[in-house]
């Protein structure tokens, strides 16, 4: 039997906090994700930028809009599956009416000991190529040395007024 | 009522309000000169209109927002009237157009409808204050007073079905984004 070795490594949920901070956002906007839930539970407990929970993600899309409109810096944190659920909004606000949209998306039920190409949860596998087939950049965060992705990502939303995403590999710490 | 009377009513007596009107309210909104102040129209997001004003209600909590919703697009994210409440905003102004039809794709009428009740929705998600106006001059004189509502508040306006071609702005939304942005930066 082949010992499986991990291939992605949660990032501590305060180093992202601190990226975020770095960053100046002021809202994170928010359906829950089981993989950045240590992240959420900051978060909500008051710690960091206000946390808006929505019942969806084509709500997201919306409220991220508004809050850029009002002079805020929000971003979003939202699972694979809510990309799949909200291409219309993603589609309409986020690209057509050029707003800066930075969302940081977890791989909800992907293997941490498989590459994204070799996972079994088609959510995971095809994250990527919906967001390529809609020209969304992405960054993968696979582990701590990859959380420079995230001003990355932020400054490619605000350069391009439109969506930006920063993938997260593994659940956060 | 008929549309129109609703919309020269709420435009006469808008105030300093960011506007975000959505679907067939949009086109009359620009024409009674409500387009270029303060204004995102809600266009290729049909639902999306009170989520956006929800965002700019809680980025500026001192300024009133009204939302010219339809009662066809609010039930694509009805979950938004629960998020509305959630966030804690006091500031939004929500009136829902209800003729029971999906008018901009042919006037097919809604799932359910007669079988919902919006004032009834509302106060079960939360909101502060609902009610129902079915009549011009009755939305004439309620208006001032809904002003001082605490909010969120939900007005429902029953309105005219009308026939016809589906009317649009043909504003680019991006154009607005960054005109509302500018506009509220620089107040």
């Amino acid at each position: 039997m082949t010992d499986l070795q991990p291939v992605a490594f949660g990032v501590p949920a305060e180093a992202i906090a601190a990226e975020l901070d770095a960053l100046g956002i002021t809202h994170v906007v928010c359906v829950p994700d089981s993989f950045q839930r240590t992240l959420i539970a900051r978060w909500q407990s008051g710690n960091g930028p206000r946390f808006v929970g929505v019942c969806t993600e084509d709500e997201g899309m919306g409220v991220n809009a508004g809050l850029y409109m009002g002079g805020q810096n929000p971003m979003m944190c939202i699972q694979n599956n809510g990309i799949f659920a909200s291409i219309n909004t993603l589609k309409a606000i986020a690209l057509d009416a050029k707003v800066p949209t930075f969302i940081m998306v977890g791989q909800f039920q992907r293997d941490v000991n498989k590459t994204i190409e070799e996972q079994s949860s088609r959510a995971v596998r095809m994250l990527e190529p919906t967001l390529d087939a809609w020209g969304v950049p992405h960054w993968r965060i696979e582990g701590p040395d990859d959380i420079g992705a995230l001003k990355a990502a932020y400054e490619r939303a605000w350069a391009d007024q439109g969506p930006a995403v920063a993938i997260i590999g593994a659940p956060t710490l | 009522m008929e549309r129109q009377e609703a919309i020269d009513i709420l435009a006469e007596g808008r105030g300093g309000a960011i506007s975000v009107p959505t679907m067939q309210s949009v086109f009359p909104w620009h024409e009674a000169g409500q387009g270029d102040i303060l204004n995102v129209d809600a266009s290729q997001c049909m639902g999306s209109a009170a989520t956006i004003g929800l965002g700019l209600a809680l980025a500026q909590p001192s300024r009133k927002v009204m939302v010219l919703d339809g009662d066809g697009s609010l039930l694509m994210q009805l979950g938004s009237l629960v998020t509305v409440v959630a966030s804690g905003v006091n500031n939004l102004y929500h009136f829902v157009f209800a003729n029971g039809l999906n008018q901009s794709t042919g006037n097919q009428p809604l799932p359910g409808q007669g079988a919902f009740d919006w004032v009834a929705l509302a106060k079960a998600s939360g909101y502060k204050n609902a009610l129902k106006i079915s009549e011009a001059e009755d939305l004439l004189e309620q208006l001032p007073g809904i002003w001082e509502l605490e909010g969120p508040v939900l007005i429902e306006l029953t309105i005219a079905r009308e026939d016809g071609p589906a009317r649009w702005a043909g504003v680019p939304m991006a154009k607005q984004v960054a005109s509302v942005r500018r506009q509220l930066a620089a107040t």
